[in-house]
Parts: structure tokens; C-alpha cells; sequence
């Protein structure tokens, strides 16, 4: 591994949380695992969602529901590959990079899928000028993210693979399911190392992004993973992230209320499922994506609007239009949407939520 | 308790407990077995291991007087109470039930539903099943039920099942004992009554000459320790003291779709198929091919409706099972395992597309069958007991009779039953006809809207009688089936009139249980709805209910938020909808009359403000269509939410020369349709209609005289009189002129112009 510099704005998962992989490690040691795997898969399951090892807290990467993890883990044990897809903000690639931190010691083999991402960035391709110079050769290749784990039996990374055009997708396919690479120029193939695995991540509400194919889709193990399923997590999640944000940005608002953020992650999770906290009711959502992600930049948004316009203090009129911008997208059915939600949930909550519900319908009218 | 008795703790519908039982009763080889049940039932032995009858089936408590109560007891092919009874009758050795007879437990457990304090006893039983979740979580499973199959289902080493199962039982029974004495006194010591009884029958098995150790009792393995105490048996005076219901037990065929959603005898079993399958693979020594069994099972009927599930699929799940198993240091996939497995590799992750094929590998639709002369139904009893009670006993003959009924209460009799005679028939009458059992036919009464009465044609045929034997399935008596059927037809519906109509029928068969269901459902299916017409009319149904459904005796306050719902949800569709042409107005036409007549009758509950608001929308805005328009104006007006000067203003407006003239009269139409005579009260408006009529010129007058003519068409003859005689007044000739005109025979020239008018050509 390469030597890691400490002025790097962001530092990937394995030298981010070393001493816990180090004390997990040790904790480890005498149990039996898996070929090309670093740690045993009860040792990869307690470094994501969190414990104690060795005298030091392991904190938990992926909050959320456990099963999921363990399906994850299960799948790579079956030698057969990963895909993560859901909504934006679902922590696809913060838990795959995190499973191969902790089961390969190196998220670092990672193909960030774009529509420009070609067939050569999935296997191989060659230094040109020494191709010239002495035709094919093992110097003049250069080797792909998934190439490089298939020789040292790892795990890569593919990041965003739906971006990725679908005949750039399908070059995976026989990669996947015969686990060589043939390179016919050398006239040899590059067998797959016991531990070689592949971890894809997809986004499934986007636009722009293409279909994969079904043939593709059978050589994966697919895990949806879904929005946060407890209120108290949500609303944890949104307040670690909004306190991080505002200090990034120096934001001279304060942090608002804890009851505005129940509020905003109230209504969030209430139109995106489309049925109240207690069941009773169901409601209509609205167009647009209304992820945990935007439930945070909505609230960042209402503190710079309320310390730049404001008097610091994020009020209901703040949030307010934060909401009807985030719900009313595409205006006509959101507007109904939107309404209906105020005037059949949100008006019978009572006095505590009376101001948010009269700014609310002010700015819906 | 005698020490030399063996005692062998099960949990009801288990198929490894099934397994290890049959291997104990081989090895001790008892000459006598009690079984925790219904002593009363102990005469049914025979009929149940009867070789043709198929399980699931059931035996049934059921109290043979109000109030109604039923216990049950399903039996499965895996159950080891099944299973014992089979090997013991086929061995010929003395079976028997133990628990106290189905008359006491009724009224016991009628008695015991008076606990008084509801929360500390829902506090209980959280606890109660707290510990259990505790158990599982200390082993790293993700639930009981994960638990439960890894450590006893797929333990069929001899000997530590019958063991570990007791030692858990007891200490989980030492942990809640006490706080379920403070808790729940009543179920504390009906649980103490029934273990002295059977404590009491296993003294007399004893008494009559059996030795201890040639006696098996099976019981719950929470039971285990109130066999094995010292506490007395009861004695034949308690006995006589405990109370009584009058009550019949009965064996029925039963289904595993009713197995999974509700269990008889505590325990559940939400996978009784699984289960099934699972008992078959230990009986054939095969329980590790179980995995494979079940997930080609689902691949099956994912390629029967058209989804890819490959055999190599198959293969990657099973798999994937066995890695997470692997995960839990257990030895096979259990339940759970196998359905991430499915989800993860067959369904692509998704649950929604294998659901349906897990929920029939789960469940399953096994029905079970009694041979002939076997068991009798108790809704067949039910029927005869309704028959009785409703003094309705007369017209169980094959000729059509006729019933007319008044639901009103009868204040001339004394007895409330009665007094409501009518109202409970009507009752019993309408769930016979959501059941479909074709023995009474509901008839038009002449006066359409008098709620209270009801006119029947009775008649019995015996295809009565299998109907009511099919109704058996859905459930113990007329109500509980009539219940179940409304909640599966309410399951499958998708319409929101229909579902409007469902709430109807609840309210007809009176089954109060029902309704919160059958409200959230309609609730849900407005909000999806877009559909103006439907919604106003599924609101207007529930407004009628309210309005006149007290005669029902039936509390209607749930049913306002729902309207309130309603009722904005199709103000808000009113712009939408009206945006449509002549041929859609005429359907929504009279549902806006149907919403303005909600806003008056309920104008308390409703939110009229909004209603008012849309209307002012619709009739201002000429964007829409303007017949619509014109009733939206014209309801205004009714509230004076537009003044005399407006209106006269709009009329003139709307009916310039510029717009053509199937828009004028359209509008002008719509304005005419409600409220006649207070129109014929607006002098200015006809001014203004007038005026209209004079600025044409002659081919725009021809186009729009065809149009008015249609719409004073619709007029009474007396008040196109009065529209004479106003236009008179105006032109003034004087109204009796206009009138003495208009009486006149038509001339042959104002003949042809008519004629000529029906022959109009509309070069649209």
C-alpha cells in the first residue's frame, strides 16, 4: 500500500479507521478465512455495523438494517458478485468501499463509471508508444481496476455502473461468470485469483442513466438498500451531517431546533412512503426523489437563508419555502400533493406545528 | 407429581417436535397418551385419525348461545398432537384430552376478557415476548422464529430436543411467573385452572390402573412445569364450581391460509406449507435438501409468470442460504435465509417480485377434507341457531316467501330483541348475501329513499345448504365469514366506489370490526384516485350513510374524517376534471351537485371554504368547460358569493356576440340547470339575455336559438310561462300579452322557421 499523505481532503476507509481493521485484525487471528480475505466474515460484519474489538469501539459504517450487511458478506463468500442499487443518498458506495476496506484492505481498485467509461477501463488497455516500439508485450499493458484484483485476487470497485453505456456494461459479463480476462494479443488469459470479487454500485431513480441488462443483472447478487427505516435514525443522520456541513461552511446561523428537524424528516419520510408515521393514513407522494440527502441540504439551505436574510435563527417561514421548493417540482400535481398533505395531516397535528402549517399553505396558495 | 411419568413438552405445530415425539412413544411405548385439548373432544379421537381425513383440520369450541366465543385447535399433518393421536389409535392404545372441557374454557375465557387493566396487560405481553427476542438476539439470529428452526426444528439428535426444549420453557416461565400474577391475574390462573385440570385427568388415567411410566403426556412445553409442581390436582367439587357455557365441539376441515393469519393454539405458524415441506424431508431423512426443495419451488412459479429464474439462479441462491448460514455458525438455511436468498438472486434484490411466490410456498392453499358423516359444521349450526333466535324458522321451505321488514325500533314490545327483530334480520339477511348463500333476495322497495325499509324473497334449495357448508371455510359462524369475505374482497379492491360500497355492506351486516379496515382502505384508495366523478360519489355514499345510517344503531363518528378527506380530496379535482368536453360535463355535472349538496348537508364537518373557492375558479375562469362553468356560477349565486350586479355582468360576458354561440348557451345552460325559480327572480339577468339576443345578427341567432331551445326545453311548462311573461314585461307588451301570444296556435310561417331550426345543420 502506498504511502498515504495527511493533506488529502478525504482518506479512503482502510487508512480512515486502520486502527480498528489493526485491533480487528488481532481480535481475528486465529480464525479461519476465506482465501484472499483479510479478515473472517464475522470480523468484516462487526467492522460495518459497529462493536468492540480489542478494547477499541469499532464504529458502525452502514446504520440501517444488519441483514442487509450480512447478505452482502454472504454474497461475497459465494465468490459471486455484488450489486448495490437504490435511491441517491443510500450509502451504496460508502458501503462498498467500507466491505472492501475491511475484506481486502484496499478500497483503491475502483472504476468510476461514467457514459464516457470504455471498454478498455474495465480490462485492459496499452501504452501506446511502447505498443509501436515493440509491439504487444507484458510492459506495454496496462492494466484495468478489475484486471489488477483478478491478479491479486481482491475485490474491485464499480462505481455508478448504470452511467456506464450498455455495451460497455456487458464487457463484465463473461468476466464475471468465467472469472479470466483473455488477452488474445499476448496469446494467454489472465485466470481470477481465489478472492476476486466485484462490487458494483447503481442508482435506479436518476435520469440519464442507462438499463442493465438482464444477462448482466443475473451475474450479480442484488441488494436494494433502502431509505433509513426508523424516524430516530433518520433524524440522526440528517443532525450528524447538518452539524458537519454547517461547520464546513462556516454557516453563521445556529443550528436549528431539534423539533424543526422532526418536522422536516417527519414530512419527508411521510411523503415519500406515502402513508403517515402511525399507518392510519395514506397520502400521495410527490414526483421528485425526497431523500434523506435532500432532507439535509434542505435544512443547511433554511440556515444560510436564515443567517444571511434572517437574524441567525432558522424560522417556520425558512423552512417553509425549503419545503415547497424540495415537494412542488413539477408544479401542478406537487401543488395538489402538497396540499392535501397540509390540509389532511399536517392542520391536525395541532399547536406545535400550527406556524409551520400556516407559512406552509401561505407560500402553497 | 409422580416422578415416573413421562412428560414430553411440544410446541403446537412443530414438525421436529412431531419427529422426536414418534421416536419417544416408539421407545417408551405407553399403553395410555394425554393430549393437551378439550377433554370433551376425547371422543373424537377416532374421527381424527380416521385414514381419510386429510389435514389441516380443526377441532372447534363454539358456544351454542350469545355471546358468541370460539376455541380452536388446528391440526396440521406436522403437528405433534396429530401425530400422537394417529400413532395411538392406530395402536390401539387409550388416547385422551386433558384439558378442561370446551364448556368451562368458553366461559372462562369470556370471563377473562374482562381483564380490566388493558395496558399493564399489553405491557405483559410485550415483555413477554421481549424475552423470547432477547433469547434470539443473545444467539445473533434476527428473530425468534430464526431461532427457534436452528436450534429445535434442525436438532434431530435424539434426546436434547425433548430436554432443551423443557429447560428453556421453564426458565422463561421462572422469568415471567411472577409479574404475570401482578399483571394478568386472570390469565395467570386460567392458565393455573387448566394445568390443575389436566393434572387431575393424568390422577384419574393413574387411579384407573395405568402405572405412571406407561403414560406419555404431551402438553405445551410451557405447561411442563405445572405437571411436574406439587401443586394439587383439582378435585371434583372445583370442578362443579367453575362456570359454564353451553357450548358444541366439532371437527372441520380447516387451511392452511387461516393457519397462517391467526393461530388456535397460541403458538404461531406463519409458514405452514414450509412447515409441510419440512416434515416430509425429515420423515425422508432428506431435511438438508430442504433449501434446494423450497427455492426451485420458487423459481417454478417465477417462470410460470414470465420471470427469468434459471436453475443456475436456483443454484447461486442455495448458496447464498448456505453463506449466511455459515455467517450464524448454524448448519442449513433457515425460513429467513432462504427468503433473503430468493429476494437476493432470484427477485434481483426486489421484494415486491418474489413476494407472491413466497407468500404461496409459505402458506400454501392446502384445504383439508373430513370424510362423509364426519364432524358437522358449525355454520350450519350457526344458520339454525340465526333461524331460531330470529323467529325465521317458517320460511325454511322450498317456496319463495316474502319478508318485508322495518328496521325502525318497535316501541310497542318490551324486549329489546324484540324491538329490534327487524333491525337483526335485516342483519343476518344481508350476510347471507355477501357470503352468497342464495336464500334470501333482497327486493326494490317502491319508496326508494326510506332507509328503514327492506322487502326479501325467502327461499331454500339445496344448494342452500352447500353454501353454507363453502362458508365453513371462511369461518366459524355467519359473522366471523361474513367478516373474512368483506376483508378479501376489500383486499382485491381497487375501486374507489366499489370500496365506498364495501363500507356500505359492513354497515348493512353490522360488523363494527370491519370498518376501521374498510376505511383506511378507502382512504388509501382516494388519494391515488384522480378521478373527480368517482370520488365525489364515494363521498356522497358515505355522506348518505351518516346522514341516515343511525337506523342501523351503529356508531358513524369514524366515518366523518373520512368524508372530510373525501370531500377535499374531489373539491381539490374539480379544476382538473372540468377542464373536458360536452360529452365528459355530463357526467361530472351531476357529481358537482352531488358535492354541493354534501357542503350543505354537512356544511359542519366539511371544509365548504375550499368547495367555495374551486367553484369561484371553475366559474370564473373560461378556460374550462363552460357548461360547467355556468353551474359553478349558478351555485354561487345560491350562496350570494356573487352579486346581482356580477351576475348580470357575467351573463353579459359570457353571452357577448364575439364567443360562439354552443359556448354561450352552454354556459347558459349550466347557470339554468339548478335552482330555477330563483333564476326567474333576476330581472337583470334576463335583461341581459334579451339584450344578447337583439345584438345577433341573423345566422349567429339561428346557431344560438338552437342551443337555448335546448336548454329551456328542460324547463316546466309553467315556468317557461313565467319566462314569457318577463320577457314581456321587458319588451313592454305587457306579460299578458306575452302570454295571450304564446297560447296562441302556432302560424304556418313560425311553423316552417321551426322546422327549419330541427333541421339545422352544424357545419362544426
Amino acid at each position: 500500500m502506498a504511502e498515504i499523505k495527511d493533506d488529502v481532503l478525504r482518506l479512503p476507509s482502510e487508512w480512515l479507521y486502520i486502527r480498528e481493521l489493526d485491533a480487528l485484525k488481532e481480535e481475528d487471528k486465529n480464525e479461519e478465512k476465506p482465501d484472499g480475505w483479510q479478515l473472517s466474515p464475522k470480523a468484516v460484519l462487526k467492522f460495518i455495523v459497529g462493536g468492540k474489538a480489542k478494547g477499541i469501539d469499532i464504529t458502525p459504517k452502514y446504520i440501517g438494517n444488519n441483514r442487509l450487511v450480512e447478505i452482502a458478506i454472504a454474497t461475497l463468500l459465494t465468490d459471486r458478485s455484488l450489486l448495490l442499487i437504490g435511491e441517491p443518498g443510500t450509502a451504496k458506495s460508502w458501503l462498498s468501499e467500507n466491505l472492501a476496506a475491511a475484506i481486502c484492505g484496499d478500497s483503491a481498485k475502483v472504476i468510476q463509471g461514467t457514459a464516457g467509461t470504455g471498454e478498455e477501463h474495465i480490462r485492459y488497455s496499452w501504452n501506446y508508444a511502447l505498443l509501436l516500439a515493440n509491439g504487444p508485450s507484458e510492459e506495454a499493458l496496462i492494466k484495468s481496476p478489475i484486471f489488477r484484483a483478478m491478479e491479486s485476487g481482491s475485490i474491485a470497485r464499480f462505481e455508478e455502473i448504470s452511467r456506464c453505456a450498455s455495451e460497455v456494461q456487458d464487457a463484465l459479463i463473461s468476466i464475471l461468470s468465467e472469472k479470466t480476462i483473455a488477452i488474445p494479443e499476448l496469446g494467454r488469459e489472465l485466470p481470477a485469483k481465489r478472492g476476486f470479487s466485484i462490487i458494483a454500485t447503481a442508482n435506479t431513480r436518476d435520469r440519464g442513466v442507462n438499463d442493465m441488462s438482464s444477462a448482466l443483472k443475473r451475474r450479480f447478487n442484488i441488494i436494494v438498500l433502502p431509505a433509513p427505516a426508523q424516524l430516530e435514525t433518520e433524524i440522526s443522520i440528517v443532525n450528524k451531517r447538518v452539524a458537519e456541513i454547517a461547520g464546513n461552511y462556516r454557516l453563521k446561523a445556529n443550528l436549528p431546533k431539534q423539533e424543526a428537524v422532526e418536522k422536516i424528516v417527519t414530512i419527508f419520510r411521510e411523503l415519500r412512503r406515502g402513508v403517515t408515521l402511525d399507518e392510519k393514513q395514506k397520502l400521495k407522494s410527490p414526483s421528485g426523489v425526497i431523500s434523506t440527502a435532500e432532507a439535509i441540504s434542505l435544512i443547511t439551505n433554511s440556515m444560510a437563508l436564515a443567517a444571511s436574510f434572517g437574524n441567525g435563527t432558522v424560522s417556520d417561514a425558512d423552512l417553509a419555502a425549503g419545503l415547497q421548493g424540495a415537494i412542488v417540482k413539477d408544479e401542478e400535481k406537487d401543488c395538489i400533493v402538497w396540499k392535501e398533505y397540509l390540509e389532511n395531516v399536517m392542520k391536525k397535528r395541532g399547536a406545535a406545528w400550527r406556524g409551520l402549517y400556516n407559512t406552509c399553505s401561505e407560500m402553497n396558495a | 407429581m409422580d416422578k415416573k411419568l413421562n412428560l414430553f413438552g411440544v410446541r403446537h405445530l412443530s414438525p421436529g417436535a412431531s419427529f422426536h415425539l414418534i421416536q419417544y412413544l416408539e421407545e417408551k411405548n405407553p399403553k395410555c397418551i394425554l393430549i393437551e385439548g378439550a377433554s370433551d373432544a376425547s371422543g373424537m379421537m377416532q374421527a381424527i385419525a380416521d385414514e381419510r381425513v386429510k389435514p389441516p383440520v380443526a377441532l372447534l369450541a363454539y358456544t351454542t348461545e350469545l355471546p358468541i366465543g370460539t376455541i380452536l385447535y388446528p391440526f396440521a399433518s406436522y403437528s405433534p398432537e396429530y401425530q400422537a393421536i394417529c400413532w395411538g389409535v392406530k395402536r390401539n392404545r387409550e388416547v385422551r384430552f386433558i384439558d378442561l372441557p370446551s364448556s368451562i374454557l368458553l366461559k372462562l375465557k369470556q370471563e377473562k376478557q374482562s381483564e380490566k387493566d388493558r395496558e399493564r396487560a399489553n405491557a405483559f405481553y410485550t415483555f413477554h415476548n421481549e424475552i423470547y427476542d432477547q433469547l434470539a438476539q443473545r444467539c445473533e439470529e434476527n428473530d425468534y422464529e430464526s431461532y427457534w428452526e436452528r436450534n429445535f426444528e434442525q436438532n434431530l439428535h435424539p434426546d436434547t430436543f425433548r430436554e432443551g426444549l423443557a429447560y428453556q420453557s421453564a426458565q422463561i416461565r421462572e422469568m415471567v411467573v411472577a409479574k404475570e400474577l401482578a399483571s394478568v391475574p386472570y390469565d395467570f390462573s386460567y392458565n393455573l385452572i387448566r394445568e390443575a385440570h389436566m393434572r387431575m385427568e393424568i390422577q384419574r388415567a393413574i387411579v384407573e390402573g395405568y402405572k405412571p411410566e406407561e403414560i406419555v403426556v404431551v402438553v405445551g412445553a410451557y405447561h411442563l412445569a405445572g405437571m411436574e409442581g406439587d401443586l394439587p390436582p383439582l378435585s371434583d367439587k372445583e370442578l362443579k364450581r367453575l362456570p359454564r357455557a353451553a357450548s358444541q365441539i366439532a371437527l372441520t376441515p380447516y387451511s392452511y391460509l387461516r393457519l397462517s393469519s391467526r393461530t388456535g393454539y397460541g403458538a404461531g405458524n406463519k409458514a405452514p406449507y414450509y412447515f409441510e415441506l419440512m416434515w416430509e424431508a425429515i420423515q425422508e431423512k432428506k431435511l438438508k435438501d430442504l433449501p434446494a426443495i423450497y427455492l426451485t419451488h420458487i423459481a417454478k412459479i417465477q417462470r410460470g409468470k414470465g420471470f427469468n429464474a434459471s436453475p443456475a439462479s436456483v443454484i447461486e441462491a442455495v448458496r447464498l442460504a448456505h453463506a449466511l448460514t455459515s455467517l450464524k455458525s448454524g448448519a442449513l438455511p433457515v425460513l429467513n435465509d432462504l427468503h433473503d436468498a430468493a429476494v437476493t438472486c432470484l427477485g434481483e434484490g426486489d421484494l415486491t417480485s418474489v413476494a407472491e411466490a413466497i407468500n404461496r410456498i409459505d402458506i400454501g392453499t392446502a384445504i383439508g377434507s373430513l370424510p362423509e358423516g364426519v364432524g358437522q359444521t358449525p355454520v350450519q349450526e350457526d344458520m339454525n341457531q340465526e333461524l331460531k333466535r330470529l323467529k325465521l324458522t317458517a320460511y325454511k321451505s322450498p317456496v319463495a316467501q316474502e319478508l318485508q321488514l322495518d328496521l325502525r325500533e318497535n316501541l310497542k314490545v318490551s324486549s329489546k330483541e324484540a324491538a329490534f327483530i327487524d333491525l337483526n334480520r335485516s342483519t343476518f339477511l344481508h350476510r347471507l348475501q355477501v357470503l352468497q348463500i342464495h336464500f334470501a333476495e333482497k327486493m326494490q322497495v317502491s319508496q326508494q329513499s326510506a332507509t328503514w325499509a327492506e322487502k326479501w324473497v325467502l327461499q331454500w334449495t339445496p344448494e342452500v345448504e352447500i353454501e353454507i357448508v363453502e362458508a365453513n371455510l371462511k369461518g366459524e359462524t355467519l359473522e366471523i365469514a361474513a367478516a373474512f369475505e368483506l376483508r378479501e374482497q376489500l383486499h382485491d379492491c381497487t375501486d374507489i366506489a366499489l370500496s365506498a360500497k364495501i363500507i356500505r355492506q359492513a354497515c348493512e351486516c353490522r360488523l363494527t370490526s370491519l370498518f376501521d379496515h374498510a376505511l383506511s382502505s378507502l382512504q388509501a384508495l382516494s388519494t391515488d384516485s384522480n378521478n373527480f366523478k368517482e370520488t365525489a360519489h364515494a363521498a356522497h355514499e358515505l355522506a348518505t350513510l351518516i346522514q341516515y345510517g343511525d337506523v342501523r344503531q351503529f356508531n358513524l363518528k369514524p366515518l366523518v374524517p373520512i368524508l372530510q378527506q373525501l370531500f377535499l380530496h374531489a373539491a381539490l379535482l374539480l379544476t382538473d376534471a372540468s377542464s373536458c368536453d360536452d360529452k365528459a360535463a355530463n357526467d361530472i355535472a351531476p357529481a358537482i351537485h352531488l358535492m354541493e349538496l354534501i357542503s350543505q348537508q354537512h356544511y359542519e364537518t366539511v371544509s365548504v371554504e375550499v368547495w367555495q373557492k374551486e367553484l369561484h375558479q371553475l366559474a370564473w375562469r373560461d378556460d374550462l368547460n363552460a357548461k360547467l362553468s355556468g353551474i359553478a356560477f349558478s351555485i354561487l349565486l345560491e350562496h350570494s358569493l356573487a352579486t346581482e350586479d356580477d351576475c348580470a355582468k357575467e351573463v353579459s360576458r359570457r353571452l357577448s356576440p364575439g364567443v360562439p354561440a354552443e359556448l354561450g348557451a352552454g354556459w347558459f345552460e349550466g347557470l339554468a340547470s339548478r335552482n330555477r325559480y330563483a333564476l326567474l327572480s333576476r330581472v337583470a339577468l334576463w335583461k341581459e339575455l334579451d339584450h344578447y339576443i337583439q345584438q345577433l345578427d341573423e345566422k349567429e341567432f339561428v346557431r344560438s336559438a338552437v342551443f337555448l331551445r335546448r336548454t329551456f326545453g328542460a324547463f316546466e311548462p309553467n315556468q317557461r310561462n313565467s319566462i314569457a311573461e318577463l320577457l314581456g314585461d321587458l319588451w313592454e307588451i305587457g306579460a299578458e300579452t306575452a302570454a295571450e301570444n304564446l297560447q296562441a296556435e302556432l302560424t304556418e310561417k313560425e311553423t316552417e322557421k321551426l322546422d327549419e331550426l330541427n333541421d339545422f345543420d352544424f357545419d362544426f
